[in-house]
């Protein structure tokens, strides 16, 4: 029996969920790029409405946009270490659940893409549920077809967390910053 | 029981952590990414967020073990809401967000150059109050009137351009002699003669003194500097860094000595990352005795960013009565000095 408190701000949204054994007793998001750090406090206060004792934290540890993905990992780490509970790190496009029907897919086979900024986008493919290739961070015009304007799902989130365990944030692009000895 | 309080500095690139219990520290941990930023001469703020988010939890443990508390124990948690590095900042806020919540113990948003001066009720059971306060370090240059700690802070004035530890910075660049810049003139200049090379002080014209006695500008110092290097190319390091950093010190005295006159406010606490300077602590002595001024320069350990001072204000904020954050809230980059703690 484990009661898990899932955050993900990976995306545009912050996403907050609690799933209780496979059923989602609280599952919530707020919209907005830049409103992370305010959104995630007010939700989770909205979530332990529902359940005082929470066993684990899920944290989608990307890929997204740097400074949202920290703010949610940053705040769910520190949860964790407040009432003595573990985190367990999953890849957000992971948890990112595609119904075939509605988006009109002739194959198992798929890509899923989310804002990156610089105009471009992180992405992983998929087969038969599995990742085939990726994350990954790209010019969307080199990727040959994916699905975006999707989010990662609560449930997905905590059902990942038996089989993943990721411990570092996903960047996936290292500081935009030149050394001193090479500036001209 | 007097209030435990855990404070959270992130503003640059110090991850801290501070215990207190009440007036007492218990732990002040820190874990800083000066190292990662070396090579790229100035502080690169992703560089800093990323360090921030990997140092936090074990800094944290660290911090409650060196304290022999248990989490459970504390009263309430402080972070520095601004000013400082946005991204940088944020990463603080929403560890102490998550503590806060997952403890369900208050939260209180505070500002970085209010903690700064409250050190000194962390060091001495006798604080000054009210005084002048003189906050230097790479992002900062500010003359401050604290009435009360808690409640009262004015903002006499400030740099224009760069922070006295920036201009530190810059001119160690050019001379090639290290970052950070302050301990490396600093060390250069005990070698050297103050009075070597006559650099301008800025702001100190009697227009000056007439509209802007407290405010501080560095970049024509630093322009300065830059074309004496260029047009001498056998100067002596020594002499450049004493000069340099002479020129930087006295007119930061010399404001902050001003600003104790007008307002008749006869202390004067100096903190920030340059309070730690040797000249600086050394001229400040002379000049406040000279003066009849009662001086506060607390360790440099205590000077540079630190956690304690943060849990330190928290404290005093707890103990004062004055109301936590009522609602999430946001870093606030340029949070002004009036606002102590955010309501």
């Amino acid at each position: 029996m484990t009661v898990s408190l899932a955050i993900d701000t990976a995306t545009s949204r912050t996403i907050v969920g609690i799933v209780d054994n496979g059923v989602v007793v609280f599952e919530d998001f707020h919209e907005g790029a830049t409103d992370h750090g305010k959104a995630i406090s007010e939700l989770v206060t909205q979530a332990l409405k529902s359940t005082k004792l929470v066993d684990q934290v899920v944290i989608g540890m990307g890929p997204g946009p740097f400074t949202g993905l920290r703010v949610g990992i940053t705040f769910a780490q520190s949860f964790a270490l407040a009432r003595s509970i573990p985190w367990v790190g999953v890849c957000s496009l992971d948890a990112i659940r595609i119904d075939s029907t509605s988006n009109d897919l002739s194959t198992d086979e798929y890509t899923v893409a989310i804002d990156a900024r610089r105009k471009q986008v992180y992405w992983a493919s998929y087969k038969a549920g599995l990742r085939i290739s990726g994350p990954a961070v790209d010019k969307p015009e080199d990727i040959e077809q994916f699905i975006t304007n999707i989010f990662p799902d609560v449930t997905k989130l905590v059902e990942l967390s038996s089989t993943q365990n990721v411990r570092e944030p996903m960047y996936l692009r290292s500081p935009d910053a030149i050394p001193t000895a090479d500036r001209r | 029981m007097q209030p435990l309080v855990l404070g959270i500095e992130t503003s640059c690139d110090e991850t801290a952590i501070g215990i207190v219990r009440g007036r007492t520290l218990l732990a002040n941990e820190i874990a800083s990414s000066v190292d990662e930023h070396a090579r790229f001469g100035g502080v690169v703020p992703e560089i800093a967020a990323r360090a921030h988010l990997e140092a936090m939890l074990p800094s944290i443990e660290r911090a409650v073990k060196t304290a022999g508390i248990s989490l459970r124990d504390i009263d309430a948690v402080a972070v520095t809401a601004g000013p400082g590095l946005i991204g940088a900042l944020l990463v603080g806020v929403a560890s102490a967000s998550g503590l806060a919540q997952g403890l369900g113990r208050p939260l209180y948003g505070v500002n970085h150059l209010a903690s700064h001066v409250s050190v000194d009720y962390l060091t001495h059971s006798d604080p000054l109050e009210p005084t002048i306060a003189l906050l230097v370090s790479g992002g900062h240059s500010s003359l401050l009137q604290v009435d009360d700690i808690t409640g009262s802070i004015t903002k006499l004035g400030a740099t224009m351009d760069d922070a006295a530890g920036e201009a530190f910075d810059k001119i160690a660049r050019i001379m090639g002699v290290g970052f950070p810049g302050g301990p490396a003139i600093d060390a250069l200049a005990k070698s050297g003669k103050v009075n070597a090379i006559d650099f301008p002080r800025g702001l100190t014209t009697s227009n000056d003194w007439q509209s802007r006695p407290f405010d501080f500008s560095f970049s024509g110092l630093k322009t300065a500097v830059a074309r004496y290097l260029e047009s001498t190319p056998d100067y002596a390091k020594g002499d450049v860094a004493a000069s340099f950093q002479e020129a930087v010190v006295d007119v930061l005295l010399l404001k902050a000595l001003a600003a104790c006159k007008q307002t008749g406010i006869d202390s004067l606490v100096i903190a920030g990352g340059v309070a730690a300077n040797s000249r600086l602590r050394e001229l400040a002595e002379q000049r406040c005795e000279k003066a009849g001024i009662q001086l506060r320069i607390p360790a440099p350990a205590l000077c540079t960013d630190n956690g304690a001072m943060v849990a330190a204000l928290g404290s005093l904020l707890v103990s004062a009565g004055r109301a936590p954050a009522a609602a999430a809230f946001d870093a606030d980059s340029s949070l002004p000095v009036t606002t102590i703690n955010l309501r």
